[in-house]
């Protein structure tokens, strides 16, 4: 990823950290509601190569960390997201069936929020981290894989659109 | 990346992997540059989440209300036909008329035990990829607002004051996992320990076996030492069953909080308690049972009505 590239990533996705902490933050979503970064983040790295994958997991995990809720410790979530994006564009890279279809992009995102979620979760208990009780912890599981599957077909063209701008005619959707 | 930069690739993971497990460590070891870090976006963030609260209010509760739309449809239709010239200027002072209800009513509890406290609006709920429960109010260290000061609201015992920044500040619910408040039942004075339980109920362990407690008994803070994290007497929730199994070695129950914790509006901090303890007087007066009235009926034949 060229310096030009990583700058203009890293604005975008401090546009979408101060969104979604400003505004979705406040909405209370029935079922936990959504992060926008997460879902994000994860779009971008279905429609990347997988080192552009891993630079956008570790932008957009550290501004998650950066967030007042975050329960974790500094650096948690970049971690998860830096593995999450990587092998999520790992799992599309060089196969552009995959890539090109939007529901099969649609269900890999989802899918893939709700294992990072799971990620999160382990090694949260690993590092201390209070993650509440198996139920609840199931419930916003749920919630979020759902809340996934209804907002990743909305910002999909946007940012697909977006990803065609900056690294271009990489991947059509 | 696979045409020949794969090493390369390779190499740029582990070094971000390697960044991410680095900024973990120096987090657990309690690095301070960290929490400046933190503090000073949550500085930044600050005047953005003031003003989509504002941006977002009208719409903040639609999504919970369309949950309970089969309770409420018969009264939302009535109300419609009623108050149809009135709906826009009603729209624009609900929010205003909770907020001072909510106000009124944290300021009255405080007043009665002597609590110098500060009110705040809630700003901003914790996203729940995060899996603890917490809130941020509009207040921080300029306003006096040190972490571990009680948080209290109308009904009770909100949580506690977790992070301080310059204008706002981070606030753990009663309701997260790893809340803990030692508190007593109000009349008897046995006490125990409440934990957080993710929800609005709340479970409660008696420290003595040999005590007896019932369904509906009120729980109160016992307070801390020099009043923080917890200030004595503020109400906690209300017991509403008993785990009464035989040979457990002691007494658990499960409390309904106090607080809404859905609809948090203003609330307040304790920034100093009063002298002396106010015990039980901040207990819950009851709620006065509503005279259900009586109406009879008495049928009349009416006079057009006749048989052929």
């Amino acid at each position: 990823m060229l310096l030009r590239q990583f700058s203009i990533s890293t604005l975008i996705f401090l546009l979408i950290f101060f969104i979604q902490e400003s505004l979705i933050n406040q909405l209370r979503l029935p079922g936990g509601g959504f992060s926008l970064p997460l879902l994000i983040a994860l779009t971008w790295a279905a429609l990347s190569t997988p080192t552009v994958g891993a630079l956008t997991g570790f932008i957009s995990g550290f501004f998650m960390d950066l967030s007042q809720s975050s329960s974790g410790a500094m650096g948690h979530w970049t971690l998860i997201m830096i593995l999450a994006c990587y092998a999520v564009a790992y799992l599309g890279f060089g196969n552009d069936n995959a890539r090109g279809n939007p529901v099969t992009n649609i269900f890999l995102v989802s899918s893939a929020s709700v294992v990072t979620l799971v990620l999160f979760v382990i090694t949260g208990l690993l590092l201390g981290v209070p993650v509440g009780g198996f139920t609840r912890v199931l419930l916003t599981l749920l919630g979020n894989g759902i809340w996934a599957l209804l907002v990743t077909p909305l910002i999909l063209p946007i940012i697909t659109r977006l990803h065609s701008v900056l690294f271009g005619n990489q991947a059509h959707i | 990346m696979r045409y020949g930069g794969e090493g390369r690739a390779r190499l740029l993971l582990i070094i971000l992997i390697v960044t991410s497990l680095f900024l973990i460590t120096l987090d657990l070891r309690g690095v301070k540059i960290l929490d400046g870090v933190r503090s000073g976006t949550q500085n930044v963030l600050a005047p953005f989440q003031k003003a989509g609260t504002t941006v977002v209010s009208p719409f903040r509760n639609f999504f919970g209300d369309v949950t309970h739309l089969g309770r409420t449809r018969n009264q939302i239709e009535k109300l419609k036909a009623e108050n149809a010239k009135l709906r826009s200027k009603l729209l624009q002072r609900k929010n205003a008329d909770g907020e001072l209800l909510q106000l009124k009513s944290v300021l009255d509890l405080s007043g009665r035990a002597n609590y110098k406290v500060i009110a705040a609006r809630v700003i901003s709920q914790g996203s729940s990829t995060s899996f603890s429960q917490t809130v941020t109010i509009d207040i921080g260290t300029s306003s006096g607002v040190r972490p571990n000061m009680t948080v209290l609201s109308g009904e009770g015992l909100v949580g506690v004051v977790k992070e301080s920044y310059a204008h706002s500040a981070l606030i753990m619910l009663a309701t997260d996992p790893d809340f803990k408040v030692g508190v007593r039942i109000a009349g008897s004075q046995q006490i125990g320990i409440l934990s957080g339980g993710g929800s609005k109920r709340a479970s409660l362990q008696l420290l003595d076996n040999q005590s007896i407690v019932k369904v509906g008994d009120i729980l109160l803070a016992r307070g801390s030492t020099h009043n923080r994290p917890f200030v004595p007497g503020v109400p906690v929730g209300v017991i509403s069953a008993v785990d009464s199994s035989a040979g457990s070695i002691a007494q658990s129950a499960t409390v309904m909080l106090y607080p809404n914790f859905s609809a948090l509006g203003i609330v307040s901090v304790v920034l100093s308690a009063g002298k002396n303890n106010p015990g039980d007087a901040l207990v819950p007066a009851a709620s006065a049972p509503s005279p259900v009235p009586t109406v009879t009926v008495y049928a009349t034949p009416s006079p057009t009505a006749s048989t052929k």
